[in-house]
């Protein structure tokens, strides 16, 4: 056992039962299903042992959105402990069909994605249809589907002209979101990229395996890690970061993945520590002083969400710092902990009600606003504020990309 | 991203030097481990223990004897412009505090003891113990009432021990009111159907009808009386009891702390602070005497922070900013500032676990000047751009004091204005 993995699974001892965890947790806010982080990490860890049935299945109503590790004051890695739970839980019992189909982001968004899109997103909005869903795949019938594209992010990027006399390299990690459903989101971050003097490089790659994580197919999502490691090691290793725009799947590279399934060898930690959220990336040119800052005025004022999988990579708030800097632009933080999507959790028709009720103060906090767009960084974050409030929604770096005119 | 001041630790302390330098004009960042001293205590100003006297006073006196303690560093001009800053963003929460510098409070306990503290919520205002009626002066005896779903909130307990101090007090547990919850109470989830005004009318129907029956005056509550709205709670119940209602601290997570935090957060914000919370510094960069850079852990990797100024407000040996290693040694955990501290492990306890005047590990901290500037063992300046404020500072054993938000709101006000 090296020193994280035994940080980890020791951290429990940290823990003095003082229940701010508990008491900062959204879920167990709303529901009397989930008896919060510190019964179902540290508590019910103790437990836990391999070889012995798991004692409560609970563990299955966190969300993993990690609002518990951050107010933590001893640093006691809850999720962490919830997430290995479920994955032995999943161990033990398999896995229900449902699970096994959406924590498959890539494969669902391949066979939606194309010039069938259109019939597939008609198809996923007739109510009936969502019925029969739900009856038979448990996939709530009001929760918030994705509209799939046209085209992948991946075509367009090919027959896409880049700039000549790039000096410097960076490589797009553009996950599934953007590749099926929201290519607008990688173009803008090409744009932004290549405006600042950038080659951008979109290697080979597939999902982060986040989905798999959350929904403890430990096995499948060792599989997806390894992959990506495998295709983004080289550029990792010629010094060109890696920036994505999907701040889960950045954080699934940086530490979810590692940490989770106990993958520390070089290879893996040259990659985590070469990634970065696309806004991070950023903030560091500026830093450096190397981030064009040539915008035009912007003169509007949007609510913004800090999605709890930005904040669980603790770098603070790089969106408002960046987009801080466009003169007349300006951003109201949410203050909210959570949307309550969590990725998959608000899609299962059992917990679409705790996602949605999660996730009030976030739509309050959107409506009040006042404004026909609201901003935030994670792709099933903005599909469930879209769907909670009726307001659109998008990727702060489509406005990045609006402010240098792009 | 550069700011004018970077305030390590989100308590008191921290906080109100943060809301200082914002004030001023300043880009100020907060970074915070995660929540702590705020949630963790009664949410009442403890000023100094004295029992029921002057406590500013006895800081007056201290000062002339003690020019190494906290208070006399900042002096005592900065002991009530810091409470004074407190009460501001209370009032302007809608939850004042309540109570004088001048005199001292004796409160009742989830145990039934009574606790010195000085200044309270109005919440807890009525269970002044001068106020509380003694067996046999004729006026209605006072009522304890919790419920069998909170945990750690004992009524006949705590008015037994009242009894035993010659009070006047009984114990009910009430009925929890229909809800949708039903397995799992701790004092948050309470205090979130407090907040619910169906929820409170039920409750205060149950205690009319004790009122009727016992001709209670005043009914002393555990604190979870509310999280958002606290002071029209208690004023809904009174109204609904009859009676005069006060909160009583219970165990973490503490509902009046987590008030005062807010407070505090929305002061901050509303100066345009930052606040980045699950940010733990781990190491600091000094060039000569001025502290360049603090890294704060992240995902994959550190992240770097700068600033002109920094506050150092991580709290003592029970906050997190002071930490024993498995070698003996104590060391100050984010920018690893020498300690003073007993020499050598074997003085850290005094003999009795109990003892009278405490241990003196717990006096472990950072030595600083006038300015709060932190001090090598010779005395020199270690870095003349880093003020310390609150708990960490050397000179002082808070709790044992029952000094704890004195100590954190005079030291960090005055961080705040340097």
């Amino acid at each position: 056992m090296d020193h994280i993995e035994f940080s980890l699974t020791q951290s429990l001892d940290h823990c003095i039962k003082c229940n701010v965890c508990t008491s900062a947790c959204p879920v167990a806010a709303v529901t009397d299903k989930f008896p919060g982080p510190k019964y179902v990490g540290p508590q019910a860890q103790r437990f836990r042992h391999a070889g012995q049935p798991v004692p409560d299945n609970s563990v299955d109503y966190c969300s993993g959105c990690r609002v518990c590790n951050e107010v933590c004051p001893t640093g006691v890695k809850i999720v962490e402990l919830n997430a290995r739970a479920r994955a032995q839980i999943v161990a033990e019992r398999g896995m229900p069909l449902r699970n096994r189909i959406i924590a498959r982001a890539g494969v669902v968004g391949r066979l939606s994605c194309g010039p069938h899109a259109p019939l597939v997103n008609a198809g996923l909005s007739i109510p009936p249809l969502r019925w029969v869903i739900e009856q038979i795949m448990q996939i709530h019938r009001a929760a918030p589907l994705p509209s799939a594209s046209s085209y992948t992010f991946r075509s367009w990027f090919k027959k896409h002209q880049p700039p000549v006399g790039a000096r410097k390299q960076v490589v797009y990690y553009h996950g599934c979101s953007t590749q099926y459903y929201e290519p607008h989101v990688g173009k803008a971050a090409v744009a932004v990229l290549e405006r600042n003097g950038y080659e951008v490089i979109i290697p080979t790659q597939g999902c982060c395996g986040l989905p798999l994580l959350s929904n403890g197919d430990f096995a499948a999502a060792k599989g997806r890690h390894m992959y990506n490691v495998e295709s983004l090691l080289p550029y990792v290793r010629r010094g060109i970061p890696v920036v994505g725009t999907s701040t889960s799947c950045t954080l699934t590279l940086k530490e979810e993945a590692p940490e989770l399934l106990g993958l520390h060898n070089q290879d893996v930690r040259a990659v985590a520590a070469g990634t970065y959220d696309i806004f991070e990336f950023l903030r560091n040119l500026y830093d450096a002083g190397d981030l064009d800052t040539n915008f035009r005025p912007i003169q509007r004022e949007l609510p913004y969400h800090p999605p709890c999988q930005l904040r669980a990579h603790r770098i603070g708030m790089p969106v408002l710092d960046i987009l801080g800097l466009v003169p007349g632009l300006r951003l109201n933080e949410s203050h909210a902990a959570c949307c309550g999507i969590a990725g998959t959790y608000g899609l299962k028709k059992e917990k679409y009600q705790i996602g949605m009720d999660v996730g009030a103060k976030l739509f309050a906090f959107v409506q009040a606003a006042n404004s026909d767009l609201a901003l935030c960084d994670s792709e099933t974050c903005r599909w469930q504020i879209s769907h909670g409030t009726g307001v659109a929604t998008k990727h702060p770096i489509e406005i990045l990309a609006q402010a240098y005119g792009l | 991203m550069n700011y004018d001041t970077i305030v390590i630790g989100a308590g008191i302390a921290g906080m109100l030097a943060a809301i200082g330098r914002a004030e001023a004009g300043e880009r100020v960042l907060s970074l915070s481990k995660g929540h702590g001293a705020t949630h963790w205590a009664a949410g009442c100003l403890d000023l100094f223990d004295i029992g029921a006297g002057d406590p500013l006073a006895e800081i007056e006196s201290l000062i002339a004897v003690h020019p190494d303690h906290p208070y006399a560093l900042v002096g005592v001009d900065a002991v009530q412009a810091g409470a004074g800053r407190l009460r501001a963003a209370c009032e302007a929460g809608g939850y004042p505090l309540v109570g004088s510098l001048r005199r001292n409070l004796q409160m009742p306990t989830a145990v039934g003891a009574l606790r010195t503290t000085c200044l309270v919520p109005a919440t807890m205002a009525a269970g002044d113990a001068r106020q509380l009626p003694r067996s046999g002066d004729g006026s209605g005896p006072l009522l304890i009432a919790g419920f069998h779903e909170l945990r750690d909130f004992f009524p006949p307990l705590v008015a037994a021990n009242l009894c035993a101090l010659g009070f006047a007090a009984e114990g009910v547990y009430l009925q929890v009111p229909p809800t949708e919850r039903t397995l799992d109470f701790g004092t948050v989830s309470f205090a979130r159907l407090f907040d619910r005004p169906t929820f409170r009318a039920d409750v205060g129907r149950q205690l009319r009808q004790l009122v009727q029956r016992g001709r209670y005056s005043r009914i002393g509550m555990p604190a979870v009386l509310g999280l958002d709205n606290a002071t029209q709670v208690v004023s809904d119940l009174q109204a609904a009891a009859g009676a005069l209602i006060f909160e009583i601290p219970t165990l973490p997570a503490s509902v009046p702390g987590m008030r005062l935090y807010r407070a505090l957060e929305t002061a901050l914000q509303r100066v345009g602070g930052r606040i980045q919370i699950g940010a733990f510094v781990r190491h600091a960069e000094g060039r000569g005497n001025r502290l360049e850079a603090i890294y704060s852990e992240a995902a994959a990797r550190e992240q770097r922070h700068a600033a002109a100024r920094y506050v150092l407000a991580t709290g003592g040996i029970a906050g997190g900013g002071v930490r024993a290693d498995h070698a003996g040694n104590l060391v100050e955990t984010a920018l690893g500032l020498p300690l003073r501290t007993p020499n050598a492990r074997a003085d850290w306890f005094a003999a009795r676990f109990l003892n009278e005047t405490g241990h003196p590990v717990f006096r472990t901290g950072v030595a600083a000047d006038a300015s709060l500037r932190p001090l090598d063992a010779a005395g020199q300046v270690i870095y003349e751009n880093v003020a310390v404020a609150g708990s960490a500072l050397a000179g002082c054993d808070p709790i044992r004091e029952g000094a704890l938000e004195g100590i954190a709101a005079a030291t960090g006000w005055k961080a705040g204005q340097l």
